[in-house]
């Protein structure tokens, strides 16, 4: 066994948050082919405690996580309770070690020592375990053939046992040990057979004592002649007769692209219905919570910056944490049965015209969780020019950040109709599809001329999908949001409660007459309470003060300096103070917003969108008309609105030229969209 | 890295015959017919692209059977997997039809 302390310092650990772990004594890095349950597997052995983590420097995700393995029986005289701290890498899925892209290389750094993920000390793993697909047994020989190279402890994982068995395949796991060299076994990540084997056996993997060619042809032979000694049943075509069908339905010209709307409509029909009711309790909750910090705490800055700041800000992002959940589970639901990779081809037909092809799929369906991890998928599509225009368009599509934006414009447009409001949503989406295709179109006749690659994809088989993989892939996700949420959200929230309440401004003269005007009233009537005509006065007189407050703020200064721009587009100064902070990151507005009326906020039991929703200009009238809701809606579905795309996009493209294309051009495309849709609003709508 | 050059468990027999003497026989992948099955005898297309549809199993002498003709184009390889190519990279795969 290789030394096992070794660990080296390296430029990628940063200086965390150190959480109290031990040091992992053993590092175990998991490779596969794509679509061989490998993640399912890895979530099998690790649970909750993976992570999704990135590799510096680089555009893939690898799952991490810290777990005690079980000393292997052998090594089992020292203190067996213990186990072995260890760490498990899932890296990226790979056909081959030695292929010119960006996952390959990852993983051939990884095993060499020189990368490691975010977080973690790059270190040559202690061993490596290849999962590979009983079912296509053939295909899979050649990674593990690869592995063999490497000479690292090795331990293979025959996956999808309980397919194959139903296949008719058998596999002689005993003799394939002994062809490779090393540890076999044969188990299911789905069912869970073999799997306590599988553990018991990771800490002690041995460096194989057999090995591999190591040209691409030799290796196809080795593995053709390994997989005829040990593999015996069906290998030919089996009744493939429904997986056929349904291939030629949903990959279908018609058919195809119907079942895709259908599918993605009962998607996020399914999210609008369910998270309705979790984003109820946290409104109310934090409403609740607002007015009981308020109610506890003596009056003042703190007082302030909690009520109106802190609460008022990470409620109105943490709200968006059910939407945001059921998505990338519904996602990951549809991606565990095997549909996605068939869409992908409706979808390369679908964009071929507008000059991109299906391999814009996944970068273009990941920038609807966020642009940022889609313009790093682009990195896998082989042409440049392909690539460039995949990065200039995925901006365009609705993004995570943009949810709760859309969810408060909605139900602002349609309170109390869910059936519209879940029109609406589509429509925005559709637009920023739409706005993405024409962006494409025009680059490609322009400044990026040429045709788009064709596209070759696995199509996986048809499954009933992993709920556990689903729900711990969701878990990752809202966690991610969450801490989002506690770190950079908050502190905007709080930047701008500060801006929002300083400088104070005195009580203007109007206010000084009204109060006195109440307190004449109050000390004419002999009650101890004060009559409802002396309270309207004092109402009056607070509104006054809180609106001028608002007003001579620095922030209302620099909305007031700014409000001529977006005059047309039909925003005030406080909204555009929102589209100015949301220029950092699109999500603040609703945050922005919820700062900002918090602070002139009259009626006590309301909830965070409700006081959103109800908010008034300046001059006291409601600040969401539809015009100014349908326009702001537009705005954010095409504007720009997001600091670190735009600096990924800068490093993806190769130079800040190819941001700012990208800013001016999306600037440009949604003051537009926005002006028409205000405009059209108010010739047609009749507001 | 040790070189490995001779197997280790058992000698290969050479299955892949070079190309160049059955290249009158192979025809473009997208001229099968609907469930005919072939071999493949080589791709022609960029050195990039040839070898990541290798690494997908489209290797010379792998067996493939049309499932869908088309776009895409839908291939089941050996029973084992099926994999979905662009109508324009099927026709650059060139196939052997099975007697």
């Amino acid at each position: 066994m290789p030394s096992t302390d070794s660990s080296t310092p390296s430029d990628h650990s940063k200086p965390e948050i150190a959480e109290p772990r031990q040091v992992p004594r053993h590092a175990i890095a998991v490779l596969g082919n794509p679509n061989v349950g490998k993640t399912t597997l890895f979530n099998r052995i690790a649970g909750i405690r993976a992570k999704t983590s990135n590799f510096p420097g680089t555009t893939q995700e690898a799952r991490v996580a810290h777990v005690q393995l079980p000393i292997s029986i052998d090594e089992a005289n020292t203190d067996a309770q213990a186990g072995i701290a260890s760490l498990l890498i899932d890296l990226p899925g790979i056909y081959s070690l030695n292929l010119d892209l960006s996952e390959s290389q990852v993983c051939r750094q990884v095993l060499d020592g020189s990368l490691a993920p975010a977080g973690e000390t790059a270190r040559v793993p202690d061993a490596l375990l290849v999962v590979i697909d009983a079912t296509n047994l053939m295909r899979n020989l050649s990674i593990v053939g690869e592995s063999l190279s490497r000479r690292l402890p090795t331990i293979v994982a025959v996956n999808m046992i309980d397919a194959a068995r139903r296949k008719g395949i058998h596999i002689d796991a005993a003799k394939l040990s002994e062809c490779l060299g090393c540890k076999v076994v044969l188990c299911s990540a789905r069912t869970g057979d073999g799997l306590d084997t599988l553990v018991e056996q990771l800490t002690s993997a041995k460096i194989p004592d057999r090995s591999a060619p190591t040209d691409q042809a030799g290796i196809e032979r080795w593995a053709q002649s390994i997989y005829e000694q040990v593999s015996a049943g069906s290998t030919g075509n089996q009744d493939d007769s429904l997986t056929d069908r349904l291939d030629r339905a949903f990959t279908h010209p018609v058919l195809g692209l119907l079942s895709f709307v259908a599918i993605m409509t009962g998607l996020f029909w399914t999210i609008f219905k369910f998270a309705a009711y979790p984003m109820d309790w946290i409104d109310l909750w934090f409403g609740h919570a607002g007015n009981w910090v308020g109610a506890i705490m003596p009056a003042g800055p703190i007082h302030d910056l909690m009520v109106d700041g802190v609460i008022a800000g990470v409620g109105g992002t943490v709200i968006f944490l059910p939407q945001i959940c059921l998505l990338f589970f519904m996602l990951a639901l549809l991606e565990g049965t095997g549909y996605l990779a068939r869409a992908a081809f409706v979808i390369d037909r679908a964009l071929r015209p507008f000059g991109m092809s299906g391999h814009a799929f996944v970068p273009l369906l990941s920038s609807h969780a966020c642009a940022i991890p889609g313009i790093m998928a682009a990195r896998a599509i082989p042409d440049r020019r392909d690539r460039l225009a995949t990065i200039l368009v995925a901006p365009f599509m609705s993004c995570t950040a943009r949810i709760p934006v859309y969810v408060l414009l909605t139900t602002i447009l349609f309170p109390g109709e869910p059936m519209r409001q879940a029109l609406a949503f589509t429509m925005c989406y559709v637009l920023g599809i739409a706005a993405g295709l024409f962006t494409s179109l025009l680059f490609r006749r322009t400044i990026l001329r040429g045709k788009s690659r064709p596209m070759a994809l696995e199509l996986p088989s048809y499954r009933v999908p992993d709920l556990k993989s689903a729900l711990l892939l969701t878990f990752d996700r809202g966690m991610v949001f969450l801490k989002k949420a506690g770190t950079m959200i908050l502190a905007i929230s709080i930047v701008l409660w500060w801006l929002g309440a300083y400088p104070h401004s005195d009580p203007t003269q109007a206010s000084i007459d009204l109060r006195a005007q109440g307190d004449s009233i109050v000390q004419s009537t002999p009650e101890a309470e004060p009559s409802q005509q002396a309270q309207a006065f004092f109402d009056e007189a607070d509104a006054l003060d809180t609106r001028n407050a608002a007003k001579n703020s620095m922030l209302g200064r620099l909305g007031s300096a700014f409000q001529p721009v977006f005059a047309p587009l039909g925003y005030d100064r406080q909204l555009t103070v929102g589209v100015l902070a949301s220029f950092a990151a699109r999500e603040v507005f609703v945050s922005t917003m919820a700062v900002q009326v918090a602070g002139s906020d009259d009626v006590e039991d309301e909830t965070v969108l409700g006081s959103i929703a109800n908010a008034t200009k300046d001059d006291g009238s409601p600040m969401f008309t539809p015009a100014t809701s349908w326009s702001l809606l537009i705005f954010y579905v095409l504007a720009s609105l997001c600091l670190p795309t735009l600096v990924v996009t800068a490093k993806e493209a190769g130079g800040w030229k190819w941001a700012m294309l990208q800013l001016g051009w999306m600037s440009l495309v949604a003051y537009a969209g926005a002006l028409i849709a205000y405009q059209s609003v108010l010739i047609f709508g009749g507001a | 890295m040790i070189e490995a050059p001779s197997m280790s468990s058992q000698p290969a027999e050479p299955s892949a015959q070079p190309s160049a003497q059955i290249e009158s026989k192979s025809i473009p992948m997208t001229q099968l017919m609907r469930g005919q099955t072939g071999r493949i005898d080589r791709t022609q297309s960029h050195p990039d692209e040839c070898s990541m549809l290798r690494a997908m199993g489209l290797r010379p002498d792998a067996s493939v059977q049309m499932c869908r003709l088309g776009e895409p184009c839908i291939v089941s390889l050996s029973g084992a997997c099926r994999i979905g190519l662009a109508k324009d990279i099927a026709s650059r795969v060139m196939v052997r039809i099975d007697d």
